[in-house]
């Protein structure tokens, strides 16, 4: 059960692009803030609003 | 699992399915209840998964866990990431549920609960999530190149730039079609327009929240968000109580329409991170409650369909869109069965997360059926309103009658008995004017769902819920219009920048202005057509996008095809040719009666010609250039795909009798140095 909800946190925070920003800080080497948060999600984002969304 | 007890469960669980089945099949008294529909479903979609897919993925595909992965291979922290196969699944899921999958089942629920029910389970396992799953494999395969991209090398540049052309106007169609719903649900609607609107600002506080106070808490923001929606839900009923507030936000369908196309063209220009993200992480986690909260519902109330299995309508004289069950209810659902869009997330962002070849196998096939799944459901949730009240929301008044004692004469005629005090009743429960020719699928829906869910509150509260059930209809649908736009321009300045080398760049203002306002005028163009058009738009509307999407699958079929064939031969080329063929006959004859039908309600040119030889109006000779404009973008299509068509097939030809190399561009095998631990 216990891992059942860390899994569905995990998928929630994937979807929220929270672990995406956690992977990026780790390979930057880099600590939270404003300005780490802007350069990931301007990147995240950029990307991916420009692929097709489903209908 | 000991092998017999696997053998008597998988047994156990083939009889149930071929028993619900064979039971929703035959059944023909006057009511059904929908956990026989949920069984056959889950039993089919069970087996499809654990033994076709499963075939699949080891004979066909030969996945091999040792094949190290883009993810691994290309890894940078960014796009390209082992994942966590549920993760992958979950995130792929979010992707490719939008707005068809539960629009598309409410609409050809007007054929009865049968044909659609039966299209969604068989072209979901032999089709959609085949398509979904080859596609995925093939991408992952070639580090994580686009459908497009593998057109272009696989088959030629000719596959590669129709595949490219194909994809925009599809967006224009879909842009358009999916306004037409929200402008349906929300015209005379104090209540769903402040509702909406004020997602808005709740958008734009979340993305100054997330840009400036709190960077990266994207979870606290949703839940914020989440709870200033549903407060601005209880603040919506209180404006259309209003007399003062509820004209302010009672709009006619037109004016609903500009300002979406104003809305639209504003927010493509916006930076991304400031309305356009966060309403999308809103309307994601929404999106998923919602499908969770209705397949809890549906389960724990389990309510009698009251739609027969087939209706009068299977002679092709339905209201909300006229034509036979085949082709139009095999393109009128189209995402719940097998969607073309599907290609584009599956060879988008999901094979660069996926950390081992055989994650595809769940995550390619199996979120499909989840998907088909969620159109079950829909269908579930329209099929249980009482059929009078069904055809009284989704028929245009241009067939029913303007006035609700003619609309309900004419539906009690056909068989359907329904009052105009029960209307008005229904309409004052839920809180708006009217429910009268409310087309475009998402006010029945929402009706339905309301009533599923009010199981739970008692009926004081169906208000509440089916405001709730627009807003979220509604939220996505802002989503796939801003974002969609976004796209479009960025296609349109790709393909102009071969023109015109400034038109190309993303970040030249006057590009960017020009090309959104193309787009927009584009959808815009045929939004406000089918708010003007008498017979409510999604007669034709809905139609062309059903056609649209589902030539795109036929083209990513195309492509999958070409890479099994250069794979085995024409060995397992069935697997993919399958879908294929039916994809081409259905689209094709459908295409050509949309075009070239006698009748004016379903050809094109036949209902020019109509309006051509009745009175002459201003808004008769537009009518009759809409007409021949939608058969123009229809048969434009056709002969779009079918040039894909004849040049996948000359590619297969020279395949298979040799004079043509097959030259798989796989990237080459790489050992994974993946642990066990790291998956």
């Amino acid at each position: 059960m216990r891992s059942f909800w860390k899994t569905i946190v995990a998928i929630l925070r994937e979807l929220a692009d929270e672990n995406a920003y956690a992977r990026f800080l780790h390979a930057e080497g880099a600590v939270a803030s404003k300005e780490t948060w802007r350069r990931f999600s301007d990147h995240r984002l950029k990307a991916k609003y420009s692929r097709a969304r489903c209908c | 699992m000991p092998k017999l007890l696997s053998r008597v469960l998988w047994g156990v669980i083939a009889i149930t399915g071929a028993l619900c089945l064979g039971g929703i099949a035959t059944y023909r008294g006057e009511s059904i209840n929908s956990i026989w529909l949920i069984l056959a479903a889950v039993c089919v979609y069970l087996i499809a998964f654990r033994f076709y897919a499963h075939f699949i993925a080891a004979k066909v595909m030969l996945l091999d866990n040792l094949r190290a992965t883009p993810a691994e291979r290309l890894r940078d922290g960014h796009d390209y990431e082992p994942t966590n196969k549920w993760i992958v699944f979950g995130h792929h899921f979010a992707a490719i549920a939008g707005p068809g999958p539960l629009v598309g089942p409410t609409l050809a629920a007007q054929f009865g609960y049968l044909p659609g029910t039966l299209w969604i389970i068989l072209g979901c396992v032999l089709g959609g999530a085949v398509q979904d799953f080859v596609i995925l494999f093939c991408s992952m395969r070639r580090n994580g190149k686009s459908v497009g991209q593998m057109a272009r090398e696989e088959i030629g540049k000719v596959g590669g730039f129709v595949a490219l052309i194909t994809v925009l106007m599809i967006m224009i169609i879909l842009l358009a079609v999916t306004g037409l719903v929200v402008v349906n649900a929300l015209k005379g609607s104090p209540w769903g327009t402040f509702t909406i609107a004020a997602t808005m600002p709740i958008a734009v506080l979340m993305g100054l929240y997330l840009r400036f106070w709190r960077p990266g808490k994207v979870l606290e923001v949703s839940a914020i968000g989440f709870v200033l929606i549903l407060l601005s839900i209880f603040g919506g009923e209180w404006v259309s109580k209003s007399e003062s507030l509820a004209p302010m936000f009672t709009y006619s369908g037109i004016a609903i329409a500009v300002m979406l196309i104003v809305f639209g063209f504003t927010a493509s220009a916006l930076p991304v991170w400031l309305l356009l993200a966060p309403r999308d992480y809103l309307s994601t986690f929404v999106k998923l409650g919602v499908v969770l909260m209705l397949a809890l519902g549906i389960l724990a109330v389990r309510p009698e369909l009251q739609l027969p299995a087939f209706s009068r309508f299977a002679d092709g004289t339905g209201p909300i869109f006229a034509g036979k069950i085949f082709p139009f209810c095999f393109i009128t659902i189209a995402c719940g069965a097998i969607s073309g869009f599907h290609s584009l997330i599956s060879s988008g962002t999901t094979p660069k997360l996926i950390a081992r070849e055989w994650h595809a196998w769940p995550v390619g096939y199996g979120s499909m059926l989840l998907e088909g799944f969620v159109a079950i459901m829909a269908m579930i949730a329209a099929c249980a309103l009482q059929p009078g009240v069904y055809f009284a929301v989704n028929s245009p008044a241009g067939i029913v009658g303007a006035t609700p004692a003619a609309a309900t004469a004419t539906i009690s005629a056909w068989g359907y008995a329904v009052t105009p005090d029960q209307m008005s009743a229904l309409a004052a429960e839920v809180g708006e004017q009217t429910l009268f020719s409310r087309t475009g699928g998402a006010p029945s829906l929402a009706l339905g769902m309301a009533h599923i869910f009010a199981k739970f509150g008692g009926e004081k509260i169906l208000g509440f819920w089916y405001h709730f059930a627009i807003m979220f209809e509604a939220l996505f649908i802002l989503t796939v219009i801003d974002a969609g736009t976004r796209v479009g321009r960025f296609m349109l300045q790709d393909l102009l920048g071969h023109i015109y080398k400034p038109l190309g760049r993303t970040g030249w203002m006057p590009g960017v202005l020009l090309t959104s306002a193309l787009v927009v005028c584009g959808w815009g163009y045929f939004l406000y057509n089918g708010v003007n058009d008498p017979l409510g738009g999604i007669n034709s509307l809905w139609p062309l996008f059903g056609i649209a999407n589902q030539l795109l699958a036929a083209i990513a079929l195309c492509v999958a095809t070409t890479i099994l064939i250069k794979m085995h031969g024409a060995k397992f080329m069935w697997v993919t040719c399958l879908p294929l063929s039916w994809l081409i006959v259905v689209t094709f004859t459908a295409g050509w009666q949309k075009i070239f039908s006698d009748s004016p309600k379903i050809g094109f040119l036949a209902a020019a010609d109509a309006l051509a030889r009745g009175a002459q109006t201003a808004s008769t000779s537009t009518l009759i250039f809409n007409n021949r404009l939608d058969a123009a973008v229809c048969g434009t299509f056709l002969v779009l795909v079918a040039v894909i068509l004849v040049d996948s097939i000359r590619v297969w030809i020279g395949l298979l009798d040799g004079s043509k190399p097959s030259v798989l561009s796989e990237a080459p095998f790489v050992l994974t140095q993946l642990k066990p631990e790291q998956v």
